[in-house]
C-alpha cells in the first residue's frame, strides 16, 4: 500500500484509557476505562438492580459476565446498548445502567466488556476501520500469555485488524524518556517507576526485557496522596474537604521539598507560601480553602510513608535500591544510570531530584562501607533519575513514538500470520526499538 | 450505539475545547477517519490560527463531481490553499470567531462534518439531476416518455478495492456499493445481514429504500469501465434505490448522510455481531466447564499397605 494509515495506539490502564494515533504528541482521548451496560431487566431472571453483595466466582468460570451482563439471554440489539468512558460514568449514575470496570490491577478481567469497550473505542471515538490500521496495545508487566492470546483473538477475529503489536508498558515508558535531553543513548535498559492512581510499580528493564523476579509494588499512589490531603483538610476543619477539592489541591499546589524540617520553618517565616484555593460548590456558592503544609507533606508520603500508613513503611528510594540490588549484577549499573519516571503521580516538582539524591545517598553509603571492608577503591556509580515532559502519558507516548517508525509494521504480527499459526503467535514479539 | 455518527468526534472535542478556552496552545494532531480519510489539525503560523486539512483517497473523483463547489459553499470564508499533501484546508482564527455560543457550536459542527460534506458532492449532483430530469419527464405523458432518461454513472473509488456508483434518473437515484470481503466469516455474516436489509422493506418498513444484493454487477453499472466481475464470490454489489420521497428538500441531507456511512455501518455491525457471538461462546464454555468440573470422579479411598503390612494413610 502506497499510502500508510497511522497506527492506532491504545493504552488501557486500570483507571484511564489513552487512545490515539501514532505520531501525535498526546493521546486523542483519555477517558476512564469504564463501561455502562443495561442492568438486568427487572423481575424475571434478574437479581434486582445493581450488583449483588455476594462475591463473584473467578471470571473465567462465569464467562466473565457478571449477573448484570447475561447477554446471552437477550435477543435483539441489547448488546449495542452501552456506553464507555466519561459517558459511562454519567450514565452509570442514573437509573437503568450498571457501571463496570473491565480492567482490574492492570489486567483485563472481563473480556466481554473489554471487547465491547474496544469496539466502541475504535468505531465511535477513533473512527477507524480496523482492517486498515495496525494496532499497538499495551500490557502490564507479568501479563499472563493467555491474556495476550485472548487479546489477539479479539483484535484479529472480531475486528480483523491488519496487524498487532503488544508492548509492555514499562518498556514503552523507557522509550518515552528518549525525548529528554538528558538521555544520550537510546537504550532500553533502565528502572521504570510507574505511579498511577492505584499502585506504584518499580520495574527493572534490561535491554527491553522486564526482570520479572525483581518487580516491586508499593501500595502508595495518587489516590493515597489525595486521601492524605483530604485528611489534612479535615483535621483543620476547612469549609470544603471533598475528594475533588483534595485532588485539585494536590494537582495544583503540591511539590517535593528537599527537607521537611527546613520546609516547615521556611513556611513559618514566609507566610506567602500559604495559599488559598477557591472551591466552586455550584449554585454560585464559593468557599475559600487554605492550603498549607500539605503542599509539601502530601508527596512526602513516598519518601516517609510512616506519616500516612502504618503497615507500609519502606520509603520509595529504598525500594528502588532494593529492586536494583536484586536484579542480575551485570545490569545494575545500567539500571542505576537510567531511572525513568512515568505516570501522573510522578509529576510533582522536584520529585525526580529528591529521588536521585536519596538513592545516591544509599548507594554512596554502601560503596563506602565496602571500600572500608575491602580496602579497595571503587570507581563510583552513576545514579540518574530522568524527568521528562511526557511523563503523564509515558507509555502511550512511547507507543506513539515507536508506532510511527517505518520499521514498526515489520515487528507486528499480521492477520495472515495469525490465521496461519493461531493465537499462540502473540506469545512472542520481536523487541521493538531495541538493537537491530 | 446503533448508528455511527456522521461527524468526527475528535475534531469536535478538540475544537470545542480550543474555542472555549482563553489560553491558546499549539496543536499538531493527525486524525484518521473511515475509508482512508486523514485530517491534520495544526497551528502552523500562530497559536490562534487553527488549520484543518483533509485528505481523501478519492478526492480526484469527488472533484470531478463538484466537491470543490460544495465545500466552498459550506466553508466559504474559511477556505485557504490546501496544505501540502492534503486535498482541502480551512483556517479557523480564534480571534475572529462568531460572537454567540450557538454560532460557535454551529461552526464546530460544520467543521466536524468536513468528511461528510466532501463526500456529499456526487450525491447532491445526482439529486439535482434527478429533480431536473423529473421536471423534464413531467412534460411527457407516460406513453411518450423517452425510454432511457438516465444520466451518466458517477463512480467514486473510495477504497482500494471498493467503489460506489451513483446514477440519477427521472424517478429515482440508484446507489450501488461494491463490497469485498477478505474474511470467510465476514462474508457469511455480511450475507445474512444484507438479506435482512433486502427483507426489511417487505416485512416492516414500507417506505424504506429498495435494497438489492447480488454477486454480479447490476445492469446500471455493467458498462462502466473498471467494474470487476469475478466468479470467486468475494465481490458483492448492494444496490440502494432512493425514491423521490427520500430526495425531497427536507430529507435529502439526512439521506445523504445515511447512505454515506453505509459501508462503515455495515462493517461495524458485522464486527458487533461477532463480538456478541463471542460473548455467547464464552458463556457456553463457562457452562461446559462447570459440567466438566462436576463430572470429576470422586477420589476413592483405597487402603494402602506398606511393605511391612501396616496400613498407611496419607495425611490430608
Amino acid at each position: 500500500m502506497a499510502y500508510q494509515t497511522p497506527a492506532v495506539v491504545m493504552d488501557n490502564g486500570t483507571g484511564y484509557s489513552k487512545l490515539g494515533f501514532a505520531g501525535n504528541d498526546s493521546p486523542s482521548f483519555v477517558f476512564p476505562t469504564a463501561i455502562a451496560t443495561k442492568g438486568p431487566a427487572g423481575g424475571a431472571g434478574g437479581s434486582g438492580s445493581g450488583r449483588p453483595a455476594v462475591a463473584q466466582k473467578p471470571s473465567y468460570l462465569t464467562g466473565g459476565a457478571g449477573p448484570a451482563g447475561h447477554l446471552s439471554a437477550k435477543r435483539g440489539t441489547e448488546d449495542l446498548d452501552y456506553f464507555i468512558g466519561d459517558e459511562a460514568i454519567a450514565m452509570g449514575s442514573g437509573p437503568g445502567y450498571g457501571i463496570h470496570y473491565p480492567i482490574r490491577h492492570g489486567q483485563i478481567d472481563n473480556w466481554d466488556h473489554m471487547e465491547r469497550f474496544w469496539q466502541n473505542s475504535i468505531f465511535k471515538y477513533l473512527r477507524v476501520e480496523p482492517e486498515d490500521h495496525y494496532f499497538l496495545l499495551t500490557e502490564p508487566p507479568l501479563n499472563p500469555p493467555e491474556a495476550r492470546e485472548n487479546t489477539a483473538e479479539i483484535m484479529f477475529e472480531s475486528f480483523n485488524c491488519a496487524g498487532l503489536y503488544i508492548a509492555v508498558q514499562a518498556v514503552l515508558a523507557l522509550a518515552a524518556s528518549w525525548t529528554s535531553s538528558k538521555v544520550q543513548d537510546r537504550s532500553l535498559t533502565g528502572t521504570v517507576i510507574d505511579s498511577g492512581d492505584g499502585v506504584t510499580h518499580v520495574i527493572p528493564v534490561a535491554e527491553g526485557y522486564v526482570v520479572g523476579s525483581s518487580i516491586k509494588s508499593i501500595p502508595i499512589a495518587g489516590r493515597d496522596i489525595t486521601y492524605f490531603v483530604q485528611s489534612l483538610l479535615r483535621d483543620r476543619n476547612e469549609p470544603d474537604s471533598s475528594l475533588k477539592t483534595a485532588e485539585s489541591i494536590k494537582e495544583e499546589f503540591c511539590y517535593v521539598c528537599p527537607d521537611i524540617v527546613k520546609e516547615f520553618t521556611r513556611f513559618d517565616k514566609d507566610p506567602e507560601r500559604f495559599q488559598k484555593y477557591v472551591v466552586d460548590q455550584g449554585a454560585g456558592k464559593k468557599v475559600t480553602v487554605d492550603v498549607g503544609y500539605e503542599r509539601f507533606l502530601a508527596p512526602e508520603i513516598f519518601f516517609n510513608p510512616e506519616i500516612y500508613s502504618s503497615d507500609f513503611l519502606t520509603p520509595l528510594p529504598v525500594v528502588v535500591d532494593n529492586v536494583i540490588q536484586s536484579a542480575p549484577i551485570d545490569v545494575r549499573r545500567g539500571l542505576y544510570k537510567n531511572i525513568v519516571l512515568s505516570g501522573g503521580s510522578t509529576l510533582y516538582k522536584d520529585f525526580g531530584r529528591r529521588l536521585q539524591r536519596d538513592i545516591r545517598h544509599l548507594v554512596d553509603a554502601r560503596i563506602k562501607r565496602s571500600e572500608q571492608k575491602s580496602g579497595a577503591k571503587s570507581g563510583g556509580l552513576e545514579v540518574h533519575v530522568i524527568t521528562h515532559k511526557r511523563q503523564r502519558h509515558g507509555p502511550w507516548f512511547g507507543g506513539s513514538l515507536l508506532g510511527q517508525t517505518p520499521e514498526f509494521r515489520s515487528y507486528c504480527h499480521t492477520k495472515a500470520e495469525y490465521d496461519e499459526i493461531g493465537p499462540s503467535i502473540v506469545r512472542r514479539f520481536a523487541l521493538l526499538g531495541g538493537p537491530a | 450505539m446503533l448508528l455511527l455518527e456522521y461527524h468526527n468526534l475528535l475534531i469536535q472535542t478538540l475544537l470545542t475545547e480550543r474555542f472555549n478556552s482563553t489560553t491558546p496552545t499549539s496543536i499538531d494532531q493527525i486524525i484518521s477517519d473511515f475509508d482512508g480519510v486523514t485530517f491534520h489539525v495544526s497551528t502552523p503560523e500562530s497559536k490562534t490560527k487553527i488549520l484543518v486539512s483533509i485528505s481523501v483517497k478519492c478526492f480526484s473523483d469527488l472533484v470531478k463531481y463538484g466537491a470543490n463547489d460544495v465545500l466552498r459553499r459550506e466553508y466559504g470564508p474559511y477556505v485557504v490553499e490546501p496544505e501540502v499533501g492534503y486535498d482541502f484546508s480551512i483556517v479557523l482564527d480564534l480571534e475572529n470567531l462568531p460572537a454567540t455560543q450557538e454560532e460557535k457550536d454551529e461552526l464546530i459542527r460544520k467543521v466536524a462534518l468536513l468528511r461528510r460534506n466532501a463526500m456529499a458532492a456526487p450525491f447532491e449532483r445526482a439529486i439535482d439531476t434527478h429533480h431536473s430530469l423529473s421536471t423534464e419527464a413531467a412534460k411527457f405523458t407516460a406513453e411518450s416518455a423517452p425510454e432511457t432518461s438516465n444520466s451518466e454513472v458517477m463512480a467514486i473509488h473510495y477504497r482500494e478495492e471498493e467503489a460506489m456508483y451513483i446514477q440519477a434518473s427521472h424517478d429515482r437515484v440508484t446507489v450501488v456499493f461494491s463490497t469485498v470481503f477478505r474474511e470467510e466469516t465476514d462474508r457469511i455474516f455480511g450475507k445474512v445481514f444484507l438479506s435482512e436489509f433486502v427483507d426489511a422493506r417487505r416485512r416492516a418498513i414500507q417506505n424504506a429504500p429498495q435494497v438489492l444484493y447480488r454477486n454480479d454487477p447490476p445492469l446500471e453499472i455493467r458498462n462502466v469501465p473498471g467494474v470487476k466481475t469475478d466468479e470467486s464470490g468475494d465481490l458483492g454489489y448492494i444496490t440502494f434505490v432512493l425514491f423521490p420521497r427520500h430526495l425531497t428538500r427536507q430529507r435529502r441531507e439526512e439521506s445523504i448522510s445515511h447512505i454515506q456511512t453505509f459501508r462503515d455501518y455495515f462493517h461495524y455491525h458485522i464486527k458487533a455481531a461477532k463480538a456478541y457471538m463471542h460473548s455467547r461462546m464464552r458463556r457456553r464454555v463457562a457452562d461446559f466447564l462447570k459440567v466438566l468440573n462436576r463430572a470429576q470422579p470422586e477420589q476413592e479411598e483405597k487402603e494402602k499397605k506398606t511393605v511391612t503390612g501396616r496400613t498407611f494413610t496419607r495425611a490430608t
